[in-house]
């Protein structure tokens, strides 16, 4: 059989991606016809010059008029004050700063059946910001520098099978404190576990006690402080916080407490033993960051950052707690 | 809170990278750039223009149709211009920083698709993940297309954007089926040489 010229095989090649259909395999394919066929298959993605021109005219025009859009966007999200949670996230989320934070992300995956969300990577292959959903809660991350140093956090973990969990999270590089067992003073089947970025996890499965309507959250922060009741008054001033259950010791020690802010709860406790302060870093989501972050500071919190509209489409501020911790209040602007 | 929110991050490294080679020429070219629009944003054409096939490129990659692809483009092009201000330069490529609101464009519009029509228990996860090499590669044959000789470019945008046949593509063309095909060709053969350094 004579063998077809080169543009009668590409042009077959490319009407049958047109089509949506695979390339045939040809049965000798010219050797030039995979690399262009991988060309065409980009090119299925060209945008038209007609949108490319005309989204920069509108965007001109845009650029002329703005000068409000500020002040606009704020009062768009106390307008929508109701969908103030970014979906997908609940009030409260760890943000973890760590030395790997792609490593970091694989031990999520593999030790909790975390599901990557979001990786945005800097040049250098380091992690600005990932989100890792874990049951019905989220994790973000990001690799440390210079100026943020990593930041370990104690998380607890609720799962459905807690010596399952532990198992596997062992064999991802986890190691014990101490296995699961029926004793810990919570009434849940509870275990402990640090892994190689310095976080503890506490593996527990519920045994009855749910925090709110919403039920139990699987992600939830655990900080261990130093003069531990001080928080629960510093949470419910500065960020609405509800005290759901303490208990204290005679002598006024935090054994446990549980706050919540919104549809999310975090645990605290006094520091004791290898349970030490991790200052850490909270992703709360708010109704209202500019009001929280002002009720924060009439609380006794420091400013890190005012509130601004930001490009992910949130309004963000930071503050700082009297114990060290980040607490970035967040309103979703949504759109 | 999110990356751009928080105090400074690490300045890139001094050797180029795949963000800085595709987009302004050096790092602080790409900031006056920017210092430039943050005060007058009438200068954010430059930036669009820098940045265009880039975003475009990554969504239209996800999202796989073109309507979406020009509403989320649209849109991300619209909040970074109402967002410029937050923007602060602290060796964060600017291209990272728009390649952030896509990502998240992209995951909303998944949510919301879920919210309007739940079709399944749990909502989609996206698992949006920034393949900067496959970004830069596909905006630099994006950019390049329009460089090609001016018959040769009508030819890729009537075949692939408008995707018309062989037959319609001569026709509004005045050329032979055999001529459109050659050129079809010769401008593939040329992007792929330009892609891979050669002259073509």
């Amino acid at each position: 059989m004579p063998k077809r010229p080169l543009y009668e095989q590409v042009d077959e090649v490319v009407q049958a991606m047109l089509v949506s259909l695979q390339p045939r395999p040809e049965k000798a394919p010219h050797r030039d016809v995979a690399p262009l066929a991988a060309i065409a298959r980009e090119l299925r993605d060209l945008p038209r010059e007609e949108f490319r021109a005309t989204l920069k005219s509108n965007l001109q025009r845009r650029a002329s008029m703005s000068t409000n859009e500020g002040a606009e966007s704020s009062a768009v999200a106390a307008a929508k004050a109701v969908h103030y949670m970014r979906p997908g996230f609940t009030s409260i989320t760890p943000y973890i700063i760590v030395n790997g934070a792609a490593e970091f992300i694989e031990f999520l995956k593999n030790a909790f059946a975390g599901t990557e969300r979001l990786r945005v990577p800097m040049p250098d292959g380091k992690l600005m910001h990932a989100e890792v959903a874990v049951g019905n809660g989220m994790i973000e991350t990001g690799d440390a520098n210079e100026q943020i140093p990593p930041a370990a956090t104690d998380i607890h973990l609720y799962v459905k099978d807690a010596d399952a969990t532990f198992d596997r999270a062992l064999e991802a590089g986890a190691t014990s404190i101490y296995r699961p067992t029926d004793d810990h003073p919570s009434g849940d089947r509870w275990g402990a576990l640090k892994d190689r970025f310095g976080n503890n996890w506490y593996i527990a499965t519920p045994k009855g006690w749910t925090p709110g309507p919403e039920g139990l959250r699987s992600v939830q922060p655990y900080l261990h402080l130093r003069e531990a009741h001080n928080m629960i008054p510093f949470m419910e001033a500065a960020f609405a916080a509800e005290d759901v259950g303490t208990h204290k010791s005679p002598e006024g020690r935090v054994l446990h407490s549980t706050m919540r802010i919104g549809n999310a709860t975090l645990e605290i406790d006094e520091a004791h033993g290898q349970y030490q302060p991790k200052p850490c870093h909270l992703h709360v989501y708010v109704p209202d960051a500019d009001a929280m972050y002002a009720q924060a500071l009439k609380a006794g919190a420091v400013s890190i950052e005012p509130p601004t509209d930001k490009p992910y489409g949130d309004r963000s501020a930071a503050v700082k707690d009297p114990f060290g911790n980040t607490w970035y209040l967040n309103t979703f602007l949504g759109k | 809170m999110k990356a751009t929110g928080r105090p400074g991050r690490k300045t890139a490294s001094p050797k180029s990278t795949p963000l800085q080679k595709a987009g302004a020429n050096a790092p602080a070219e790409e900031r006056l750039l920017v210092e430039a629009a943050q005060s007058d944003p009438a200068r954010f054409d430059a930036l669009y223009e820098l940045h265009f096939e880039r975003v475009y490129g990554f969504i239209a990659g996800r999202v796989h149709d073109r309507a979406s692809a020009e509403d989320l483009t649209s849109e991300v092009f619209y909040k970074a211009l109402a967002n410029l201000k937050s923007y602060e330069w602290r060796g964060v490529p600017f291209a990272a920083w728009l390649l952030r609101i896509a990502a998240n464009a992209v995951i909303d519009r998944s949510q919301r698709a879920f919210r309007e029509q739940p079709m399944a228990e749990d909502p989609p996860d996206p698992g949006v993940h920034l393949d900067i090499r496959a970004i830069e590669y596909r905006a630099r044959l994006f950019r390049l297309v329009g460089q090609l000789p001016e018959t040769q470019r009508r030819v890729v945008h009537e075949r692939f954007v408008d995707q018309r046949s062989i037959r319609e593509t001569a026709q509004r063309l005045g050329k032979s089926e055999g001529a459109i095909k050659q050129l079809q060709l010769r401008a593939l053969e040329r992007l792929r040489a330009q892609m891979e350094g050669r002259h073509a």
